[in-house]
């Protein structure tokens, strides 16, 4: 059995509306079906964080999100933080201060720093742990991920 | 690929119909952990019952009863309401354990006590605030007192039909602080070793106890211990949580582990809400 529904939604300022699988979870829709291959697959149970989008404006976890969930809703991924062709105060902070090796966990972390952010415009040192800790990068780059996330509140 | 029907319901006549007549129905909130579980074979669901934004079931306010805090309020929502953080700030703090920030995005109050873990770190703080769960079905309404709602690890009261449609903090308030104290592994994003719910209530405390049974449960040895009995040494009153509980060994803990960090922590939470 594989059934299909009709959904409507926008994805990085655009509006679309496609044929989803029911079976098929966020992440897996964004990557295959959307082609936007930035946001990433982990663990997949909820863990790891490095799949985080934002739905209407709050971050989650795309893959313990149905892609039938988003009708009507507003996803914004990795792929629509530029401007322009120009890369946000995050991305640009990420770059500055090194703050990857591998870059997998990057997206997600970003992701989940632009919402800290938008709820605390100077986050302390603890502000950003607790909002980052839902997202693990397994290189270890956590002290330059913070360095960048408090760089960036002050752009 | 999963393979299930996915109902996105219009109103709760809708779920309760299918949850009542169809077999292998699951409704879905938040999904933190249906959808884990349904990945790693837990649960079977043939139908999704998607309740999430019906808009009655999104209800988080203060009334005359008290605190109601809707099916598909997150806990995000919650850890955030100053009502909530105002008079029951040990579910605040419960809440805000739970998972990472995104998952408390998607993750409900009546989501953790449904799934009926014991280590809900929500189950422990309602219970301390004698909170009461609003079922609704086919068949109408039950009110079940939080004490009386599990049964056994992932087991609850709900019979087939029927949903949490709200939880209420009732009225009068518990006139002291507070308090939720978790062990884990890690600093975050982990389930609770132990989690230990204090509250004190004019100047008695009660006292329940997370992951160290098979459903959460109050600790009322020490309670009377310390309510009735007057005993002043609180780490002999927090001994006694051992009549309380029986914890198993797990990749978390062993059970003496858990017996040694519930009385640790039953003792801390009652040092600070009585400001010892």
């Amino acid at each position: 059995m594989s059934e299909k529904m009709a959904i409507s939604f926008t994805v990085n300022g655009n509006r679309e509306t496609r044929e989803v699988e029911v079976g098929h979870t966020l992440l897996k829709f964004i990557r295959d079906e959307l082609h936007l291959t930035g946001t990433k697959s982990g663990c997949e149970i909820g863990e790891c964080g490095a799949c985080t989008v934002m739905l209407d404006g709050k971050p989650v976890n795309s893959c313990l999100v149905l892609a039938v969930e988003i009708d009507g809703k507003e996803l914004l991924t990795i792929e629509g933080l530029t401007e322009n062709g120009e890369l946000d105060r995050i991305q640009k902070a990420f770059i500055d201060h090194a703050a990857f090796q591998c870059g997998y966990c990057t997206p997600g972390m970003i992701m989940s720093a632009r919402a800290l952010l938008e709820r605390t415009a100077n986050p302390t040192d603890e502000d950003i742990n607790q909002a980052l800790s839902g997202n693990l990068c397994r290189c270890g780059a956590y002290q330059e991920i913070r360095e960048a996330v408090k760089a960036a509140s002050k752009k | 690929m999963l393979n299930y029907s996915y109902v996105k319901c219009k109103d709760l006549t809708q779920a309760y119909d299918l949850l009542e007549k169809e077999e292998q129905v699951y409704p879905l909130a938040g999904g933190t952990d249906l959808i884990v579980g349904m990945r790693g074979g837990k649960f079977a669901a043939k139908i999704i019952v998607d309740i999430k934004d019906l808009p009655e079931l999104k209800i988080l306010e203060e009334n005359d009863q008290g605190i109601v805090i809707g099916a598909a309020v997150t806990l995000n929502e919650i850890a955030t309401f100053k009502p909530i953080i105002d008079h029951a700030l040990v579910l605040a703090e419960g809440a805000h354990t739970v998972g990472s920030y995104p998952i408390r995005n998607r993750a409900t109050l009546a989501g953790n006590i449904c799934n009926a873990s014991p280590a809900a770190d929500t189950a422990a703080p309602l219970m301390v605030l004698n909170a009461q769960v609003k079922i609704t079905g086919s068949h109408g309404k039950r009110t079940v007192s939080i004490n009386e709602f599990f049964v056994g690890p992932g087991q609850n009261v709900l019979k087939k039909g029927e949903l949490v449609e709200s939880v209420l903090i009732p009225r009068p308030y518990p006139n002291g602080t507070g308090v939720y104290l978790k062990a884990s592994r890690t600093g975050s994003v982990d389930l609770a070793t132990v989690g230990v719910a204090v509250q004190s209530w004019d100047n008695k405390v009660q006292v329940a106890v997370g992951a160290v049974a098979a459903t959460p449960v109050r600790a009322i040895s020490v309670e009377k211990a310390v309510n009735e009995n007057g005993e002043k040494d609180l780490a002999r009153a927090a001994s006694l949580a051992r009549d309380d509980i029986s914890p198993i060994t797990d990749l978390r803990g062993s059970r003496e582990y858990r017996y040694h960090m519930a009385e640790v922590l039953i003792r801390r939470g009652i040092e600070k809400v009585m400001e010892v």
